[in-house]
């Protein structure tokens, strides 16, 4: 069996993760063979490295766009390469494209100026472009393991916060403790099936429905029970949420920006692709466990918001309350829940990476205040009437008003699961909507009906000037112009997107 | 397993020597009695003076009891870690060389890579200074 032609077919599909992985390796050589160079002077390399990272990212992006639509299970089924895996490599190499051209002026200013930052965000995109295509438990847990070890590293990345390093250790610790429960789950799982690939473990399920099974089946309702909740810490999920606000409060504001809008699709698109082939057995188990988590989520997600002052917390349990919309889709467990849990992602993500890069231009330096607070945002109407704009469309969209995408997605949630008849704890979760967008409307209110502070009382009284301008950098007003545009474009003409999540939701059928 | 084959036992009855542990079994025997007899040989035989510096504890030149706030240099952890990444290194080197005959070119090519990578990581640790003591 010659090695040549036995792995032909897998080095092809596996290209854009090899270049990935190459590019990474050779960028670690250069910027330890120059950064620490006294004839050099020491140079900082972050702002050259960030235009690095952005070309492999986007030369990635290429290579992954080069092989859709093919279906491929590769590496003696431990990878899987389908329309999913590669709609969503594709999603998540854009947004982390943007995350970084955004962030750039962000890691300069907090003088994170280790080159190992950026390489790391480029090791967690990688481990999450493997935990998108792997079809086997092994590949999924060492995957997983990957790209959250690089999230606890970028959390920690301000070395001199004590901030910075208490939410990194927080994380690592209840990451580690999550990632034993999978291990565990994922252990049972294999000693009762003595199998770890998706695909004989989707062939083993569909054939079990001998009642002198029950004792195995038993078990692994047992292990789904565990893999479920390592899966809900890793999103977040309430009521295994409590490290996310801790973290997104104390990490640096790029890392942050990174966490939130990033890995939540690969988490979902493999572990709905492990829930499917684990298959309709356990569908009335995993049903009340999803909608259990669905509704905590909203609930903690909604109520847990009212009395946050600060924007980044604020919006941690706002992405937790999108976590329990998204996990109810997901409850629903048929096509069309797929579906719209992939819309709602993809339009999640959009409003989210918009929202974000408004903190972005708001914490700068230049604008002489950090917004820290929900408090900040007083007249930012006059300050800066575009961005005040931009803010209050996403804070709607996330809200889900009409006019906009965020309205579509939540649309089709409900629209899903009330044809799974899952009708009682829809109405639910949209009365704890109706609970959220409270807050959203308070921000909304805060940006253009209160009041400014008084910039003296602040120590700008020798600026001689009512109010600051905020300047936004380059970088931050094309990601808001295209957010401001495609969140209104969306639902108006969504087809594109629809199809897209139809192609990624056709692969779990 | 025929050495240890009981032939006293009767029929049908399973032997305890056809246990699939048993040589385990023996194993842990034979340990715990070795480990008896050198403590007890060496607590009996031997003249005992015991003093201050015989009677501390014998933990890398550290009093393992102190206050666990301390100054601790983060250095020894550092040079922890890398140890634990060679050692690692060490570990999948021995099976991957006891059975490249069977894993062939791929088994061969898949562990270069893997060294390859690794020597890239010693060199970022190496040359960030993670290995310099001073």
């Amino acid at each position: 069996m010659s090695f040549l032609s036995f792995f032909l077919n897998d080095f092809k599909f596996f290209l854009p993760e090899i270049f990935l992985a190459t590019s990474i390796l050779s960028l670690t050589l250069y910027c330890s063979l120059v950064a620490p160079s006294r004839d050099l002077g020491y140079p900082i390399l972050v702002k050259s490295l960030n235009k690095l990272c952005l070309l492999v990212l986007f030369i990635t992006f290429l290579l992954v766009s080069n092989e859709s639509n093919c279906f491929q299970i590769a590496y003696q089924n431990t990878f899987i390469f389908d329309s999913l895996s590669t709609s969503s490599k594709q999603i998540i190499l854009f947004f982390t494209f943007a995350c970084l051209f955004v962030c750039e002026r962000s890691i300069l200013e907090n003088k994170i100026n280790n080159f190992e930052y950026l390489l790391l965000i480029l090791c967690a995109v990688l481990g999450l472009m493997l935990l998108i295509s792997s079809y086997d438990l092994i590949s999924l847990y060492l995957c997983i393991e990957l790209q959250s070890l690089c999230l606890y590293a970028l959390a920690a990345s301000k070395k001199d916060s004590s901030l910075s390093t208490e939410a990194g250790l927080k994380y690592f610790i209840l990451g580690s403790f999550s990632s034993g429960l999978l291990l565990f789950g994922l252990s049972l799982i294999y000693g009762c099936t003595g199998s770890t690939s998706f695909g004989a473990l989707f062939l083993l399920m569909s054939s079990v429905d001998n009642p002198s099974l029950n004792l195995i089946l038993e078990v692994l309702t047992k292990a789904l029970f565990f893999i479920s909740l390592a899966f809900f810490f890793k999103v977040a999920a309430a009521p295994l949420h409590m490290w996310s606000p801790d973290v997104y409060e104390g990490s640096p504001l790029s890392s942050t920006v990174f966490f939130a809008v990033v890995p939540k699709i690969a988490l979902f698109s493999v572990f709905l692709r492990f829930f499917t082939v684990m298959g309709s057995n356990f569908s009335s188990f995993t049903l009340g466990l999803f909608l259990f988590f669905s509704l905590f989520s909203a609930v903690v997600g909604s109520f847990g918001a009212l009395k946050q002052k600060k924007l980044k917390r604020l919006l941690a349990y706002s992405s937790i309350s999108h976590v329990g919309y998204m996990l109810l889709a997901m409850a629903a467990c048929s096509f069309e829940g797929n579906q719209a849990l992939f819309l709602y992602l993809i339009i999640y993500m959009v409003a989210s990476i918009t929202i974000w890069s408004c903190a972005l231009s708001l914490d700068s330096i230049n604008s002489k205040s950090r917004f820290k607070t929900i408090a900040d945002f007083s007249k930012l109407s006059s300050l800066n009437p575009l961005l005040a704009l931009t803010a209050m469309l996403s804070f709607f969209s996330l809200a889900g008003v009409p006019p906009l995408a965020g309205f579509l997605a939540k649309l089709y949630i409900f629209h899903a699961a009330l044809c799974s008849s899952i009708v009682i704890a829809s109405i639910f979760s949209i009365l704890t909507s109706v609970v959220s967008s409270f807050y959203y409307i308070r921000l909304i209110k805060n940006v253009y009906f209160e009041p400014p502070r008084v910039l003296s009382s602040l120590g700008y009284s020798h600026l001689g000037v009512e109010s600051l301008p905020v300047p936004v950098t380059k970088e931050c007003s094309i990601l808001l112009g295209l957010g401001f545009f495609s969140l209104i474009l969306i639902f108006f003409y969504p087809t594109p997107l629809f199809l897209l999540s139809q192609k990624m939701a056709l692969c779990l059928c | 397993m025929n050495l240890f084959k009981n032939t006293f036992l009767p029929a049908g009855q399973l032997p305890l020597t056809n246990i699939e542990y048993f040589p385990i079994f023996l194993l842990l025997l034979v340990s715990i009695g070795l480990a008896f007899i050198i403590l007890g040989a060496s607590y009996f035989f031997s003249v005992q003076k015991p003093d201050l510096e015989k009677n501390s504890v014998y933990e890398c030149g550290f009093d393992p009891y102190e206050d666990s706030r301390n100054v601790f240099d983060i250095r020894f952890y550092i040079i922890a870690i890398i140890f634990v990444v060679f050692d690692l290194e060490a570990m999948f080197l021995f099976p991957w060389a006891i059975s490249l005959p069977y894993a062939g070119s791929m088994g061969f090519w898949s562990m270069s890579d893997f060294l390859l990578e690794l020597v890239v990581g010693y060199l970022y640790v190496w040359k960030v200074g993670a290995l310099n003591w001073s």
